[in-house]
């Protein structure tokens, strides 16, 4: 057992640009060497709220559905969309509630603060310590990479073409130098009055 | 002779009644009308407020129309305090099953936990039954569009139109005479405001005094409901002739 | 070790379970059926743990007949999945989890779309055109790679289950005296007649 991480496998990585924020998964599924599935989607959208998640396949199914109902609930009583934000906060109390028997999941919010339009992303671990970045977030089995290739492509006040470029390069080129993580992508390009989702074939090994 | 069974709520009357629940009913029969109307590619909700002032604030409160879930609203007649525990349990249940099945809950499931609920309050604890009526409107994929009408005893049917609350008696027998089973959506919308404006006190209506909802389905085949704004009311309003002439004297 | 796969085509999913029920080095039964029908256009195989996987399977059974009681209507094979992994997932943080592999294959009796999920006994549920469990998942998914695509017909179906099981009886150690093999169908569920006697010697 490498971990119980790395049982599943998986890349998740979220970005912030001008007036834009992409997120950006792979599509694998695997049991350890073994792949099962090339289209297991990592990423979940909760309104114009985005959330990555990797990690133990159920707990990134449990925790993404325990989500919707959470914010379905939000919407339903508010009477209006929830702000990344808040559902930030929302997600560090529900993984901290598991402190002794945590959910093994890398989440990554991201998303466009409803009436500013700033640019919105954080990561967490497993108990719900947030990271708030101004620049990117990574998680999953590739974190090494990700950061790697983040921290060298990416810079200040990209526009929605050039973040695009930027977020799906890193994501490509970390997941290929990692056995558990690849088999295609799903990147999300996140602007105040539209969502781009892109799907990128990648190296299908 | 009556006054002995009506202290506790889940005693029968010697002639076989439930006293506190027609207490609920008489309630609810003060409340402002609600009333539904089911059309071949949609429902029409439409509820008369009963609650008006200028110093409401109007865009915020929904007295009369909820949304459950993504499939299905609701029509409250009766206690509004009581509705919204009700309907606070509704979407309770609503996302429940999602979890669980990651499907939306059929229409009828849904009436019925909440109708069994309600039913609970009748039977047991000595604590009163919910004095609300609900008309709810909805659409799933074994029966398509569905309207049902449940009371405080828990019990609930399906119809292709029903009234709650005041003069729902009337309200009943105008959507008895006029309603036609292929209407759509439209004509739905427009027999919706001709019957309340019969049965309201007032005889011209204006977008402070309803609340108007329908649910149909877009041309790409996916479901809606939209509650309408004041504007879209007015102008429904004005197209049937029922809007409040602006330089009419006040009465 | 058991083998369990599943292939989906136009408008049918196969299920195909092998026939050996074991414990150690002895064969107890050679027509053991690993599957159960949960309502009429739902199938499912299990395999794990002795006793885990009926009563797991059998408990499921049972809520999905209860749902049809109540409600008059069948729940549908991709709300049925969603329900096992929820009871799985549950399993999984109590006292004793169960260990049971699943493959849960149906039709939707509304849009008779033909489907397959794969759930392991962490609770992980994965839709897939075809899939396995056990040991077979490193012989067949190949297989299947190269010869499947989603518009088969149910014959040729069972030509792609027989090139499966073909390489299983190859590489094998194990003799897992033939596969019991169920189709679902928009009108139901049917056993298919499937020969083992064929006797495959390597290349």
């Amino acid at each position: 057992m490498s971990g119980i991480f790395a049982i599943n496998g998986g890349a998740c990585v979220a970005m912030v640009g001008k007036d834009c924020v992409a997120i950006a998964c792979d599509l694998r599924l695997g049991l350890q060497a073994l792949t099962v599935s090339n289209n297991f989607p990592k990423i979940f959208q909760y309104g114009d709220v985005f959330l990555g998640l990797t990690g133990l396949a159920t707990d990134v199914s449990t925790v993404s559905d325990l989500f919707r109902y959470k914010v379905n609930m939000y919407r339903l009583r508010e009477e209006r969309d929830i702000a990344p934000r808040t559902f930030a906060n929302l997600v560090s109390s529900t993984l901290y509630e598991k402190r002794f028997g945590p959910y093994f999941v890398g989440p990554v919010v991201a998303g466009l603060e409803p009436k500013t339009g700033e640019p919105f992303i954080c990561g967490f671990d497993s108990i719900g310590c947030i990271d708030f970045a101004k620049d990117f977030i990574v998680s999953g089995t590739a974190t090494d990479q990700l950061f790697g290739m983040c921290e060298s492509l990416w810079e200040p006040n990209l526009g929605p073409e050039d973040l695009f470029e930027t977020i799906s390069q890193a994501l490509l080129n970390a997941v290929d130098r990692d056995a558990l993580s690849g088999w295609g992508a799903h990147i999300y390009i996140i602007e105040k009055d539209k969502v781009t989702k892109r799907l990128l074939k990648g190296r299908q090994d | 002779m009556s006054r002995r069974y009506d202290s506790r709520t889940t005693i029968f009357s010697p002639e076989g009644r439930l006293y506190q629940v027609e207490y609920a009913l008489e309630a609810i029969s003060h409340a402002g009308t609600a009333i539904g109307i089911l059309a071949k590619d949609g429902i029409v909700l439409a509820a008369e407020r009963k609650v008006t002032s200028k110093l409401l604030e109007q865009d915020t409160s929904a007295e009369k129309l909820y949304i459950l879930n993504d499939n299905m609203i609701c029509a409250v007649a009766g206690m509004t305090a009581d509705a919204n525990i009700l309907i606070n349990h509704a979407r309770s249940v609503a996302q429940q099953y999602l979890l669980t099945y990651n499907e939306d809950i059929p229409c009828e499931q849904l009436v019925r936990r909440l109708c069994d609920l309600k039913q609970g309050y009748t039977q047991r604890g000595g604590l009163r039954p919910f004095g609300v009526s609900f008309i709810y409107a909805g659409w799933d994929p074994q029966r398509q569009f569905q309207l049902y009408l449940s009371n405080p005893s828990g019990n609930y049917g399906g119809w292709k139109a029903t009234s709650a609350g005041a003069n729902n008696a009337s309200a009943q027998s105008l959507l008895k005479q006029d309603y036609k089973e292929d209407c759509t959506l439209k004509e739905a919308c427009g027999m919706a405001v001709k019957v309340l404006s019969k049965t309201m006190d007032s005889t011209k209506l204006s977008s402070e005094k309803l609340e108007f909802a329908t649910v149909g389905q877009t041309k790409d085949g996916k479901i809606y409901h939209k509650l309408w704004s004041a504007d879209e009311i007015t102008a429904l309003l004005k197209e049937h002739d029922l809007a409040k002439d602006e330089n009419a004297e006040e009465k | 070790m058991e083998v369990l796969l599943g292939i989906t085509g136009k408008d049918f999913t196969l299920i195909a379970a092998s026939k050996a029920a074991m414990r150690g080095a002895t064969i107890l039964k050679a027509s053991d059926d690993k599957t159960r029908q949960l309502n009429k256009h739902t199938l499912m195989a299990f395999s794990g743990e002795a006793g885990d996987t009926v009563q797991f399977a059998e408990y499921i059974q049972a809520n999905a007949q209860l749902y049809s009681m109540r409600n008059e209507t069948d729940l549908s094979p991709s709300a049925l999945a969603n329900f096992v992994r929820g009871e799985l997932a549950h399993s999984l943080r109590s006292r004793k989890p169960y260990n049971v592999n699943l493959l849960l294959g149906g039709v939707d009796p509304i849009t008779h779309k033909p489907s397959l999920y794969w759930l392991d006994y962490l609770a992980a549920l994965a839709p897939l055109p075809y899939a396995a469990h056990g040991y077979a998942q490193y012989y067949c998914l190949s297989i299947l790679d190269k010869h499947h695509h989603p518009d088969i017909t149910l014959g040729q179906g069972i030509k792609l289950l027989t090139l499966c099981t073909d390489e299983l009886k190859r590489r094998l150690p194990v003799d897992f005296k033939g596969m019991t093999v169920k189709a679902v169908t928009k009108d139901g569920i049917v056993d298919i007649e499937f020969d083992d006697d064929k006797v495959v010697k390597s290349a």
